[in-house]
């Protein structure tokens, strides 16, 4: 049990945190519900921080805290798929960004804009389909993601992977959502207090107010357990310990959400304030694979079985 | 970063799992049901600890010139968990060994070192504590008992509230004030539980049995000898033995024991099949995890010896929330439990209805965090 980051850990993130800073990334000044990275996707891929559960002596866990870390800037590149589930179903990791779907072909995916490849759940089987130019329509969504639908699917090309391939897919998927939302938190958690330390109202920084402070260490507490639990979960890869990670997230993510818009006030509510480039993309990740009662079931059942 | 175990640490909690299955009599179920303060526990707890204290293991993370054995911070917590999901079978004297033995280490002087190490060491002695009085719960510094400074030593009166273990403990870490104001006139004092003047009364409680008293302390003589520390050192010596004591109790492994009991039983009578009732059994499963996760960071930052910081108030919110998702997930699928028939799930759900309470309320923990963990600003307001 070691809760400190290796030197090979610290060393990658340390890189990463260099290949960020270079880019010089910020939050939009535009008024946008959301900012795709292409400059972030293109450096990471060169970097090869994409492709690092594949290399010697690299694993899971360690794709996982990059994932975590880039889910921290406020704006999305394709990551957290391309790192930890499609080196399992892509003999191509290169066709990427890859799109991930559970349920008919025609729902709205996130990523599927810009996406070379998507993987879906059809719920008795999992496809690979490639994606051509033009396959796509754009959704628009306040949600911060890019997000697209297949126009014609059932004109795509597509290769079966099987119904075996199913529990490793939804696995690797919660995982995925457990450390995205690691990252989101803080970064969402950080602007958020520092707005409280620095709003005043009623002659004293709102952040000074009980009622305020309780509920922020609440969601730090939110937070931090999403932490460990996905982090613990890309360790070992296990199907229960992935699924307890997806429901606690996805169970914190409406209470987390909610208060942090609320200690914000109006400003909150706009645009130009940023914290809907984290809250947004966590409100995206609550419905996804069922939403908490599907992650809690699979919990569950990974856990003591049905019978 | 890794979340695994090491062989030595493996072989280590099964060690402790098969002295547990070997020196847990049949009907332990049975004693630990009333609380580690029940008479039924604390007697079997003389026993047991004597067991664990032949094999090492009882103030083995000690260190040696304490009669310890140097055991690892992670073994120690791992030992804590074992014991705590069976039900405690050292009773009341996990206090002994997890923060009085350390406190006296720290503050004691030669004299009460040599008094009182052979006893906790032996596993027969039961200590309690005084801190909390009737107008002081969470602002411990507004306690009053007197200790008026006599000839030879201080005069006790006044009273403790909620105190536990009280009513069988033969010693008590006691806090009192030589003045009417502040926390520089608290004074700590190790009483003994039979000197003239001490009367202790059960309170009867939701709790359980044994758990918690009222002691009154009527022109009690203190021997000046049983000062701990100097006096005006109190409030150094009570932080220290609060960051101790904290996590010291890790409830989430015993909530998780009872869930997975829960579920065999709503297994073996059909009901599991229920979507609902396993959403709800995997979100209590979640917190339980969440909460293991939160203070094993907790041990880490102690077995790594790195600063201490808010994490440990953290880490109490989310162990409270462990024990309150378990506890209202039996209460409300397996409501028949505490209608009698099942004696383990009425004693979790005593502890678990004082998890916010005992040690710390909830409150007090956000508070903390929000100032030393967030970096809040502070809300005007006198003590915590
Ligand atoms: C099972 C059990 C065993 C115990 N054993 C012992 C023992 O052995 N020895 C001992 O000395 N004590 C013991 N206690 C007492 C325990 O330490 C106190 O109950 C605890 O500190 C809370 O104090 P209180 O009960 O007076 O509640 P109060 O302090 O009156 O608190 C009531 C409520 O008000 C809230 N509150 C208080 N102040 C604030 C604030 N500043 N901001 C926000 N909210 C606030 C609290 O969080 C709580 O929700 C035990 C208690 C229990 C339940």
């Amino acid at each position: 049990m070691d809760y400190d980051f290796t030197e090979d850990q610290a060393a990658i993130l340390g890189g990463l945190e260099q290949l960020i800073g270079s880019l010089n990334i910020e939050p939009p000044k535009d008024a946008v519900f959301s900012a795709y990275s292409q400059p972030l996707d293109d450096e990471l891929t060169a970097g090869g921080y994409l492709d690092i559960t594949s290399q010697e002596g690299f694993g899971l866990l360690d794709g996982a805290l990059i994932v975590e870390q880039l889910a921290q800037l406020p704006v999305s590149v394709e990551a957290a798929t391309s790192v930890l589930i499609a080196p399992v179903f892509l003999e191509d990791t290169t066709r990427r960004p890859v799109a991930i779907l559970a349920g008919a072909l025609t729902k709205p995916a996130r990523f599927l804009p810009m996406a070379k490849t998507l993987l879906a759940d059809i719920g008795d089987d999992l496809l690979r389909i490639e994606i051509p130019e033009g396959a796509v329509e754009e959704v628009a969504t306040l949600f911060a993601y890019p997000y697209g639908r297949l126009k014609n699917p059932e004109n795509l090309p597509r290769v079966s992977l099987g119904s075996a391939q199913l529990p490793t897919f939804r696995r690797r998927w919660r995982i995925a959502i457990a450390v995205e939302s690691s990252g989101l938190m803080q970064s969402a958690l950080n602007l958020v207090l520092e707005h409280v330390k620095t709003r005043q109202q009623f002659g004293r920084p709102i952040g000074s107010f009980q009622a305020i402070q309780h509920r922020l260490v609440m969601a730090a507490e939110l937070g931090q357990a999403v932490r460990w639990l996905g982090l613990r979960a890309a360790w070992s890869d296990s199907e229960s310990d992935a699924a307890i990670a997806a429901t606690f997230a996805q169970d914190a993510i409406p209470r987390f959400c909610t208060d942090l818009h609320q200690f914000c006030g109006a400003m909150g509510l706009t645009l130009e304030f940023p914290l809907h480039h984290w809250t947004y993309r966590l409100r995206a990740l609550l419905g996804e694979l069922g939403g908490s009662s599907a992650q809690a079931i699979a919990a569950a059942d990974a856990t003591w079985g049905q019978k | 970063m890794e979340f695994g175990w090491s062989p030595e640490q493996s072989q280590h909690r099964a060690r402790v799992r098969a002295l547990l299955a070997r020196e847990l009599p049949a009907d332990w179920d049975d004693i630990a049901v009333h609380g580690p303060g029940s008479d039924a526990q604390t007697a079997f707890s003389k026993i047991f600890c004597k067991k664990l204290a032949n094999e090492g293991l009882l103030i083995s993370h000690w260190p040696r010139e304490y009669g310890g054995n140097d055991m690892t911070v992670w073994d120690q917590f791992i030992m804590g968990e074992e014991l705590w999901a069976a039900g405690e079978p050292r009773g009341p004297q996990y206090m002994n060994v997890n923060w009085i033995g350390p406190v006296l280490m720290r503050y004691g002087n030669a004299a009460q070192k040599a008094e009182y190490f052979p006893q906790i060491a032996s596993g027969s002695v039961i200590w309690c504590q005084g801190f909390s009085e009737p107008s002081a719960g969470s602002d411990l510094a507004s306690l009053r008992t007197r200790a008026d400074k006599v000839e030879g030593g201080y005069l006790v009166n006044g009273a403790k509230v909620w105190t536990s273990y009280a009513g069988l403990a033969t010693h008590c870490f006691l806090l009192a004030r030589t003045a009417s104001a502040g926390k520089g006139a608290i004074v700590i004092l190790l009483l003994d539980m039979a000197s003239p003047g001490v009367q202790v009364k059960q309170i009867p409680a939701l709790i359980g049995e044994g758990d918690i008293h009222e002691v009154f302390f009527t022109d009690v003589f203190v021997p000046a000898q049983n000062l701990l520390g100097e006096e005006g050192q109190a409030w150094e010596i009570i932080t220290f033995a609060l960051q101790n004591e904290r996590i010291g109790i890790p409830r989430y492994a015993f909530s998780r024991r009872m869930l997975d009991r829960a579920a065999e039983k709503l297994k073996a009578d059909g009901r599991f099949e229920n979507p609902v009732v396993r959403d709800r059994a995997g979100r209590a499963l979640a917190l339980c995890e969440a909460a293991r996760m939160m203070v094993y960071r907790v041990v880490h930052q102690r077995a790594t010896q790195a600063p201490q910081d808010a994490y440990g108030n953290l880490a109490r919110w989310a162990i409270i929330q462990a024990d309150h998702a378990v506890n209202d997930f039996m209460t409300e699928f397996m409501p028949e439990g505490l209608l009698g028939e099942d004696q383990m799930q009425i004693a979790h759900h005593q502890r678990a209805i004082a998890a916010g309470i005992a040690s710390g309320a909830a409150e007090i923990q956000l508070n903390l965090a929000a100032r030393r963990y967030l970096d809040l600003p502070s809300e005007p307001r006198r003590g915590l």
